[in-house]
């Protein structure tokens, strides 16, 4: 199709209604979230910068940052480690196979988030599935703690979330051409060779595309962190909750909430780029 | 002055970016409601005996006690529900707004059924918390008092949480106490935790609580006695102690929205919320509510026989929490954080 004899508005009219649904329903409140942060008293009566300046200036709530976007890099490397030979496995599979690998990997999908964190407590607990295997084979004297832990936390969100890194990581691989690794064999490089120079490059832009969404679920999974990860770890979707919920003080709360959406967009923006990066380095050699 | 005209704008929207109210049918009323058992109880056992009793349809707004006080603040001079439904710390806050018309409990044919105490100038009890100690009687031995939550056995298997919640806020004011505290200065239990937290079986959200009990993370823990009915309910080991000390009660009040145009409906809506064959309903399964009706007979569970007892239950001045309260929560997630 030729867009030059195309009106403007033929070319942007299909994508008007959902773009004026998002001016209304998410440009506008974000504005609003702006101006409720510049008020100085939970009844929204004294502008001023207080709340900005309680947050900036304590360390505590840097700490609770960092250990937000940590928490969604690690659940970003782990489901990665896991996804990606995954996608490799589903790429080699007949189309059978492929149909049930999908199907596996999307099902979480089906059942609510809620049902997916509570069925982690029952896995993790002191008296939980993997407890009782590491009791009966001896392997501890006692249980382990898993739940309320970062690592048990990650452990569910690499499950919780994996469907978001398989998705577009699947629908990239699809797309890849079989003959590259014939090729890059042939020429004598080793698999692994193969693997960091042929396929990650060629499937990084969905390796991004997933990642970026992992990260983005992570670090905002209010429900796995307050309920996995419980009343030790504080992140920053906790934070707004207790601010806006229990103390009432939405200034505060949406001070917590941009420095949630700034320093997670931050991430995911070099995320993005970075995927940009080595998806162009690929065609620029595969070329 | 365009100044007004922007907060206001802001508060509008951040508040209820919700439809618009309904104009109001002849015969309805608008109630605030808790969301989820709250809400399905009252339609199941409120909504029914209003229709047939008045012809009045009630409508429900599922919003918490915060969400509540902030819509009515955001909606001036046009209320967004005729009743709310609050818990005591809330509570103070909107009569500090003047959020609510005066309440005269004489207009309730069941006024008489109605304990001491649960009702005032301000709204009428529609449900009471019992708190105190729930554990495990297979695993662990009776505990007597809130001191003991911090001592071995119990301390190794105590699940705790925050100040985020009324049960949780006055479990932890009768721990302060317990060590020297009182009503308006926990220190004491930040001293005492610290010492012990490295020993503590769980620190959760509350919502978490029964299902890490339920699952042997945690073996005692502080709750109210309609979670521990709810848990026994499904076959779980738990057991509520009342503390030597006392149990800790508080009431969960409902209150006629200021300027409301529907105040007549407001009462019969009330009064058919503390009537005794909706009181009862909602003292069974799968509610559990502790009821606020002499004619209805207790949950075999509950640490009194009749309800005029919980007047001899520890209280609490939420007029002197609320204003400590946010700083408490801070220093709970600063001295908990690892």
């Amino acid at each position: 199709m030729n867009g030059s004899g195309v009106s403007g508005f033929a070319r942007i009219g299909p994508a008007l209604p959902l773009g004026l649904a998002y001016l209304a329903f998410f440009v506008a409140p974000l504005f609003m979230l702006l101006a409720v942060s510049f008020f100085a008293d939970d009844r929204l009566t004294v502008v001023g910068l207080d709340n900005w300046r309680k947050f900036l200036f304590d360390a505590f709530h840097w700490k609770v940052v960092a250990d937000t976007l940590l928490l969604g890099l690690k659940a970003v490397f782990a489901t990665v480690l896991l996804g990606l030979p995954l996608a490799l496995v589903w790429r080699g599979a007949s189309p059978f196979w492929q149909r049930v690998l999908l199907f596996v990997a999307v099902m979480p999908l089906l059942t609510s988030v809620v049902v997916r964190t509570f069925a982690w407590i029952v896995i993790l607990g002191r008296e939980g599935v993997v407890n009782q295997l590491v009791l009966g084979l001896g392997l501890s004297p006692e249980p382990l703690r898993l739940l309320q832990t970062e690592f048990g936390l990650v452990v569910s969100l690499t499950q919780i979330e994996m469907p978001l890194l398989l998705l577009p990581l699947l629908s990239v691989m699809a797309r890849f051409d079989p003959n590259l690794l014939d090729a890059s064999a042939s020429l004598g490089a080793s698999p692994w060779r193969t693997l960091f120079r042929v396929v990650v490059p060629l499937v990084a832009p969905g390796l991004a595309a997933g990642a970026l969404l992992v990260f983005a679920s992570a670090t905002t999974a209010f429900i796995s962190q307050s309920v996995i990860g419980g009343g030790r770890l504080v992140y920053l979707p906790a934070l707004v909750w207790q601010q806006a919920m229990i103390n009432a003080n939405w200034p505060f709360a949406a001070v917590v909430a941009i420095v949630l959406l700034v320093s997670v967009s931050a991430v995911i923006a070099v995320i993005a780029y970075a995927g940009r990066v080595a998806g162009g380095h690929a065609h620029g050699t595969a070329a | 002055m365009s100044f007004t005209i922007g907060r206001r704008a802001a508060l509008m929207g951040a508040a209820a970016l919700g439809v618009a109210r309904p104009a109001l049918a002849a015969g309805s009323v608008t109630a605030a409601i808790y969301p989820g058992a709250w809400e399905e109880a009252f339609r199941e056992h409120v909504a029914p005996v209003l229709k047939r009793q008045h012809g009045i349809d009630l409508e429900m707004q599922g919003l918490f006690a915060v969400d509540q006080v902030a819509k009515f603040a955001a909606s001036r001079g046009a209320p967004p529900f005729d009743c709310f439904v609050l818990d005591p710390g809330p509570r103070i806050t909107a009569i500090e707004r003047g959020q609510f018309e005066r309440f005269d409990a004489n207009r309730l044919a069941n006024k008489a059924q109605l304990p001491d105490g649960m009702a005032d100038e301000w709204g009428v009890a529609t449900g009471a918390q019992v708190v105190g100690i729930a554990y495990n009687p297979k695993k662990l031995p009776r505990p007597t008092g809130w001191d003991d939550l911090l001592k071995d056995p119990w301390v190794s298997k105590l699940g705790l949480t925050g100040f985020g919640t009324t049960f949780g806020t006055v479990s932890l004011i009768e721990l302060a106490k317990a060590f020297g505290g009182s009503e308006t200065n926990v220190e004491p239990v930040f001293t005492e935790l610290k010492k012990v937290l490295g020993k503590i079986a769980a620190v959760g959200a509350p919502a978490a609580m029964p299902g890490l009990f339920q699952q042997g993370q945690c073996d005692i823990m502080y709750t109210n006695t309609q979670t521990v009915t709810t848990l026994k309910d499904r076959g779980v080991d738990i057991e509520f102690v009342a503390p030597r000390t006392g149990a800790v009660s508080f009431i969960t009040t409902l209150h006629i929205a200021k300027g409301s145009p529907a105040v007549d409906n407001a009462y019969k809506y009330i009064d058919a919320a503390i009537s005794q064959p909706v009181q009862k309903a909602l003292s069974e399964a799968p509610y559990f509510f502790v009821p606020v009706n002499k004619g209805v007979a207790l949950n075999a569970s509950l640490p009194m026989r009749s309800l005029d007892e919980m007047s001899r239950f520890v209280t609490h001045d939420w007029a002197k929490i609320n204003p400590l309260r946010a700083g408490w929560i801070d220093r709970f997630n600063r001295e908990m954080a690892k």
